[in-house]
This record gives C-alpha cells, structure tokens and sequence, in this order.
C-alpha cells in the first residue's frame, strides 16, 4: 500500500515535470513517435516489392510489429530507468544515495524515473495495433484473454532484460551501449517465428523468450495460436525471476564492497 | 615599450527586449525592441612589455569581453588594439602562435588521458621542435612540481594540480603574452600560492601576463599595474601602489555583539551597520593605527562574541574608485 | 612542403591523442562486436525469408541483399563519429573559444579526432565483425572491386563528418539545436539505407534521394562494397556512383566552409 502511494506520487511529479517543459515534451513524444515509423516501414516496403514473410500477409507482420512496440513502450515507460539510472549512479559513485531511502532500491529508481515520454511509443503501438486488426480481424473474446496473458508475460521478459541490462553496469561500468545488446536479441521478437530455423525458436521461446514479447500475444489474438504456446509462461517467470536475482546480488556486491 | 596598445576599444552586443507574459511575448514575436549593449564603452590604456597586469572588476563588468578581444576571439565593434603589431582578431592564426592563455572555467586538457599527452599535441598543433619541447617541458615540469602527476589521467588530479597542467599547456609554445582568466578561481590556498609563484617565476624571464580576477589577493600579490573596468568603462589605470594609496590601506573587521552598539565609531574606525543590531563592520585604516593595537582596544569597547577580519571587499573598492 | 607536414604532424597527434583516450572505452566496442552479428542474423533469416523462391526482388538477387547488409554494418564502423555532439557540447560550454586560441582549425582538429576514433573502431569493431562475417558466417562479403570500394568507404567517411559537423555548427545559431539532430539522425536512418536498400523504395522517392545527402552515407557506399552493377535508380556504374559521392562530399565540404565562415561571424561578433 505504502509502495502504490509512493509510486503515485512519483508519476505525478513526472506527469507536472512533462507539463512544465511543455514544448520539448511535444517535441520529444512526437519524435518517439515517429520513430516508431521506422520499422514498420520495412515490412510495408517488402509487401510493396511483391514479396511476403511465407505464410503471413502484410496486416499480419504489422500487428506483430505493432504489439512489440506497445509492449516496449509500457516497458520503457516503467523500466528502461534502471538501466540508465543505475548506471550513472555507479559510474559516478553515487549508488549510495539510492540505497539511504528506505524503501527497495528497485523500487525507488523505477518509481523515481518514470518516462512520460515513452507514451508517444506506446500510443503509436496502439495505434498501429488497431489499424492493423481492423484489416486482419480477431478472434473471440477467449483469444482477447490469451492475448492479455501473453501480452503481460512479454512485459516479466522485458522487465527480466532491463534487470538483468542494469546488473551487467555493475561490472561493465560506464558502458552506455548495455542496451544495444538487448535491443539486438528482442529483435527476434518482432517477426513471424516461423521464418527461423528451428533451433532460433526453441531458443526465442524457452530461453530467452523474446517471443513472448510481440509474436505470441499477436499470433494469439489472430487466433493462430495453440496451446503449447502458454508453456512459454514458465521460462518468462524464470526469466524475470533471475533478473530480479541477479540485480539484487549485485546491489549486495556494491553493498560489501562499497564502490 | 607598450607590447599591447588599445585605442578606444567598443564592443557592443544588439540584444531584443523581452517582454514579460503573454502579451508582451506575443508582441516580441512580431515586432522585437532592439537594445543595444555596450559591454565595453571605449576603454584606451597600454601594457609595457613584461608587466603583469591586472584588470579587475565586478561580475559583467566587461572584463572577460574586453580580454576575449585580446586575444582575438572576439571582433571588436569599434577601436584598435595593436598586440605586438598584430590586431588580434584579424591575424588571428599567426596571432595566436605568440600568446597563451588560461581559462579558470574552461579546461584545454583532455579529461581520459595523461596531460603529458595533451601536451604532446599541442606540440604538433604549435610545431614546437623536438628538443625546445623537451627543454621546455622539464623546465615547467619542475617549476610547477607535477613531474609525476602529469602522468596520470587528468580526470584524477585534484583541481590545483589541472590548473598547473592548464598553465604549462598553455606555455609549452614559450608565448610572449599570457592571458589569465579568473585563474586561481576555486583552488585551496597553496594552489593559489604555488600559481602565484611561478607566475611571477616566469615573468622574471621575460613573459607578459595580463590577468582577470575578481580575488584582491591576486592582483596583490602579483600584478603591478591595474585596470579596473566597471560597466564597461575604464575607471582606474595605474600601478598598484598607487591604487592602494588611493583606497587607503584599510581592513574590514566583522563583529557578532553580545549587546547592541549604537555609534558611529570605533576609535578611529568607521561602523558600518549589519543586517540586524547585533552585526557590525568596522572599516579600519592601518594607515592612522595598527591592526593589533585596534584589536587590544575593541574589548574594551565593545562586548563580542566572535570576530573575522578581512581585505575590503572588490564591490567596495570599485565604489569608491567610481566616486571619486 | 613544410607546411604539408606540419598538418599531418597536427592530424597524427591528435588522431593518436583521440585513439588514447577512448582507448580508455574499448572494451565497449565489444558490443558491437555481439550486436553487429546478431542483427546481422537476423537479417539473414528474414531475407531468406522474404525472397522464398523469387530471384530478385527490386533489382536485387538474395546473395547481393544479405551482403549489403554486412556491407552497410561494416561501413557504419568505419564511419560513423559524433562530431555533432562533440561540437555543440563545445559551443554551449562555451569551450569552443578555446579552440580559437589554437592555431589550427577546428573542423580540421575535429576530423583528425575522427581519424583517431575510427581506427579504434577498425580494430577493435570492424575487423572482428570481418571476420565473424568470413570465417563464421562464411558471407563472401570482401569488396569485389577493392579500389573502388576504399575510395568510397573514404569519401562516405568525410561526407558523414561533414554532414555532422555541420549539424553541430547549428548549436551557434540556435539555443536548442538538439531538435534539429534528432530528425536529421530519424531521416537518416530512414533514407541512409541501413534499414533497408534503397532499391525497395518508390522510385520517385529515390530520385529525391539523389539530391540529399543520406545515402552518399551509406547506401551507395555499401552497393559499390556488394558490386552492383546497376546501383540506384539511375543504374550507375561503380565509377559513376563514386563519381556522384566525390561530388556530393565537395559540396558537403563547401557548404560546411560557408557555414563556417557564418558561425565565426557570428562567434566573434557575439561570443556565444
């Protein structure tokens, strides 16, 4: 309860702080947003050349696209923060000043650096999404909810990432490009799994599930979606599980050792 | 013989007039008020060769402007300044192979690596040859004691030992004329003494130093002529014995009172009201009384509770300058 | 004579000055030692993907796209820089006035710190990622005409500094010039060709891109490494496209010259 207050608060501050640079908030959601152009853009390029992702048609390809970009604009929003946070924390010495607040290190760094701005990646994800399934059309109202389940297991993977992002700073210290390694493995996640080989999917499902992050929920709200697809749960738990792990372990490192 | 001669030197800046809320900024949008800034207001004055020179003045006094001029960075609006028979901001390529110069603010060396290495570029940049390099190099080196710290990255050295990397950084290439900007700003006291000292070190051998400074102690210690520069004008041009003539020779001695003083002197000393009854300045002239036998007087006088002394404040100075 | 030694004396120590102190970094470029293969894979599969049992798609057979694309990575490498950044950082530190009391050029101190930062990432980003591409991956990405392709990877070098630069020199000029960077950079990744070959854009869309300066960056560069016969919607020749770089770096270079000349008058009438 203590912790949902605190975390209110916080959003709030970030919401009136947005507000009062006003212009450069405009400024910063709009290029977000168009950025989010990019990469759609090469999909609709190769439909537009006559070729196709075998077995998806081009609404298809882009409603995948699209629930990655929603899914990595909540994640954004709440999470890419500790990455940078805790890195310039430790690169400046200055990780202390995050472990004198009395609440959970974790928490005080994500509640205290939520990114207003990562709403335009967010909306133009939804945006997309819904001009996307309008021409491909959706299952019932049970493949809404699997959706749903999916869409929340990507989020614990890109939770688990960011996690695990932040605890590498604590070794690789001052490295700003940490995230290029994430951003290059979800890649995966952002097209039909069925284009790679075996082995890349077995390794995109089970062990590091970037699938979960854009190809199920969307395949699932297509309906295209079978059972098995909800044992990827299992490692997606896992996954946020050990990053959670592995940042907690190094917070205890940086206590022992102090810096 | 004058190594830098100005003549009437202008610089002015055309500045829009901002008006505050929304209407006024409204308005700005379609119709700006055009203000027009003299940072600095026709000054002349000249400096010998192997003078050190001080020029003071209060923040925005036009100092800064008037020393970028100098050094060529900055056109002047309207004026000459003949530095060595150049005029700096025209030739300035060939210009600045003969001065030097160092910012307090803004650092020439390269934060991730040894200043030694910095330096071994500005060698290349000013193509310093092989052996005046290595000369001079050891020279400084041992003049500024950094024959070590120089080696290690810059971005561990304490801010004393940057500064002294600054300043040979800035004379690898022997310069006639040195420029010094707020030089000693936010070192400890034996930094400040050490630049002091090797300041004047290099001055006996010959270099120029012209110097901007807001610290009294600065120009005391080193220069011995004195420009001081407020609104943009020149208000006193002179050596400093003549400057401290002209103030006085005087103390500032703070005073937190136990019981209110109501008075308007100290013996000899002026009082200068604090912000309430229980703080009090006194204006000592050491001209007409010792500072110790003031001092083994004002117990008697006066119920304290603690006491500071210091140099008469650089606001007050250009006060007084200005009025009279 | 003298003269011409003295700036490849200035260019060397700073090259060598710049290649110390980021060598400070370079196990960061370990990264793009991982990402550049991993992105580089999933091109791969995406492509062998799309082109299913066609031969070429816009002018492009599967072997010649998956080696653009190794192509287009490596010359990122070789090329990319952030005298952009670096410059407006100067200019709102005002530490750019110390520059002015070198005697040497600032934009020429700038390439010459590029120099010394790229033959880091020749080292330490570029011939790792080679050699995953050749001995791993078995890509037969060696440039097939080796002249032409030094020359244009060269040329596309100074036109990326020069366009940077110039997006620096902005900072003179106006208070916010980050703005301006971001959409530059957003275009330029759109129409540099990185994403995508030019090759599967409209056709009047790349006819636009003739005249501007994204894909002398990469594209063009990255079709004269892969050896293309026709490149772009003109179909030009090797020589010719390198003939169209030279021409659009002269006038990059130009154009930063004019605009140099500008931001002094400005610098020094002002002090910014």
């Amino acid at each position: 309860m203590k912790y949902i207050k605190i975390y209110s608060a916080c959003v709030k501050t970030a919401f009136s702080q947005a507000a009062a640079y006003r212009a450069d908030f405009i400024m910063g959601s709009f290029i977000t947003l168009l950025s989010n152009i990019l990469f759609p853009l090469v999909t609709i390029l190769i439909y537009a050349n006559g070729a196709e992702f075998p077995g998806w048609d081009m609404w298809e390809v882009l409603l995948i696209q699209s629930v990655y970009s929603m899914s990595t604009g909540i994640s954004s929003m709440l999470l890419s923060s500790v990455v940078w946070v805790t890195m310039d924390h430790i690169r400046g010495g200055s990780f202390e000043t995050v472990l004198l607040k009395p609440v959970s290190p974790l928490f005080f760094i994500m509640a205290s650096n939520f990114d207003v701005q990562s709403i335009g990646l967010f909306l133009g994800g939804v945006i997309m999404a819904v001009i996307a399934a309008v021409h491909t059309g959706i299952g019932g109202l049970m493949d809404v909810v699997a959706f749903l389940l999916l869409f929340v297991a990507g989020l614990l993977v890109l939770c688990g990432m960011n996690l695990m992002m932040a605890a590498i700073s604590f070794k690789w210290v001052g490295n700003s490009r940490i995230p290029e390694i994430f951003d290059s493995i979800s890649t995966f996640g952002k097209y039909p799994l069925t284009i790679f080989p075996r082995a890349v999917q077995i390794l995109s499902v089970l062990i590091i599930p970037v699938a979960v992050i854009g190809f199920f929920p969307a395949s699932a709200l297509l309906g295209r979606v079978d059972g098995k697809a909800f044992l990827s749960l299992i490692p997606c738990v896992l996954f946020l599980c050990l990053g959670i792990w592995l940042y907690n372990k190094m917070i205890r490192l940086y206590e022992g050792v102090g810096g | 013989m004058a190594i830098i001669t100005v003549e009437d030197l202008v610089k002015s800046y055309k500045t829009y007039k901002r008006g505050s809320g929304f209407k006024e900024t409204m308005k700005s949008f379609v119709k700006r008020e055009e203000v027009e800034i003299k940072a600095v207001d026709h000054i002349s004055f000249q400096i010998e060769k192997g003078s050190i020179c001080g020029i003071l003045g209060p923040n925005g006094a036009g100092k800064s402007t008037t020393i970028k001029m100098l050094c060529g960075a900055l056109y002047p609006t309207s004026g000459k300044i003949d530095v060595m028979g150049f005029s700096p901001a025209k030739d300035r390529m060939k210009y600045v192979h003969q001065i030097g110069a160092v910012f307090g603010q803004k650092s020439q060396l390269i934060w991730d690596i040894p200043p030694v290495d910095s330096f071994a570029m500005n060698k290349a940049i000013y193509g310093i040859p092989d052996a005046d390099y290595k000369k001079r190099l050891s020279e400084m080196a041992e003049l500024f004691d950094i024959g070590e710290v120089m080696h290690k990255p810059t971005r561990v050295l304490s801010l004393g030992e940057r500064m002294k990397c600054e300043f040979v950084m800035a004379m690898l290439h022997n310069p006639e004329i040195v420029f010094l900007d707020e030089p000693t700003i936010g070192l400890d006291v034996i930094a400040k003494a050490k630049i002091r000292e090797v300041v004047s070190e290099m001055n006996r051998n010959g270099t120029t130093f012209i110097l901007t400074t807001h610290d009294l102690e600065d120009v005391e210690q080193l220069a011995r002529e004195v420009i001081v520069i407020n609104h943009g004008k020149k208000v006193f041009d002179d050596n400093l014995q003549n400057l401290k003539s002209a103030l006085g020779n005087k103390k500032i001695v703070n005073l937190s009172l136990a019981k209110p003083f109501k008075g308007e002197k100290v013996g000899d000393a002026l009082v200068i009201p604090g912000s309430n009854d229980h703080e009090i300045s006194l204006e000592v002239d050491l001209d007409k009384q010792n500072i110790r036998d003031f001092l083994d007087s004002l117990g008697g006088v006066l119920d304290f509770k603690d006491i500071s002394i210091k140099e008469l404040p650089m606001e007050t100075i250009i006060t007084r300058i200005y009025s009279e | 004579m003298k003269k011409l030694k003295h700036i490849l004396e200035e260019c060397k120590a700073v090259a060598f000055v710049t290649y110390k102190e980021w060598s400070a970094y370079r196990t960061h470029s370990l990264v793009s030692v991982f990402v550049g293969p991993v992105y580089f894979i999933v091109q791969y599969f995406i492509w062998t993907a799309v082109y299913g049992d066609m031969g070429s798609l816009a002018g492009l057979e599967l072997s010649e796209t998956i080696r653009y694309f190794g192509a287009s990575a490596l010359i990122g490498y070789l090329t990319m820089d952030f005298a952009d950044w670096n410059l407006q950082m100067l200019i709102r530190t005002g530490k750019f006035l110390t520059f002015t009391l070198r005697p040497m050029h600032h934009r020429f101190f700038a390439l010459s710190q590029k120099i010394g930062h790229r033959v880091l990432g020749f080292f330490f980003e570029f011939l790792p990622c080679l050699l995953i591409f050749m001995l791993l991956f078995k890509v037969e990405i060696w440039p097939q005409q080796f002249g032409w392709t030094l020359l244009s990877v060269a040329l596309a070098f100074l036109m990326n500094f020069y366009v940077n630069y110039c997006l620096g020199m902005t900072a003179f000029f106006l208070v916010k010039a980050s703005g301006i960077r971001v959409v530059y950079q957003l275009f330029a990744q759109i129409f540099s060709g990185a994403l995508i070959p030019l090759n599967f854009f409209p056709q009047i869309l790349q006819k636009v891109m003739i005249f501007l300066p994204f894909q002398y960056t990469n594209y063009i560069p990255a079709m004269v490494w892969t050896g293309s016969e026709k490149i772009g919607v003109l179909g030009l020749s090797v020589p010719q496209a390198v003939l169209c770089q030279a021409a659009a770096t002269l006038f990059m270079f130009l154009f930063s010259e004019v605009l140099y000349r500008c931001a002094m008058k400005q610098f020094t009438a002002v002090g910014a």
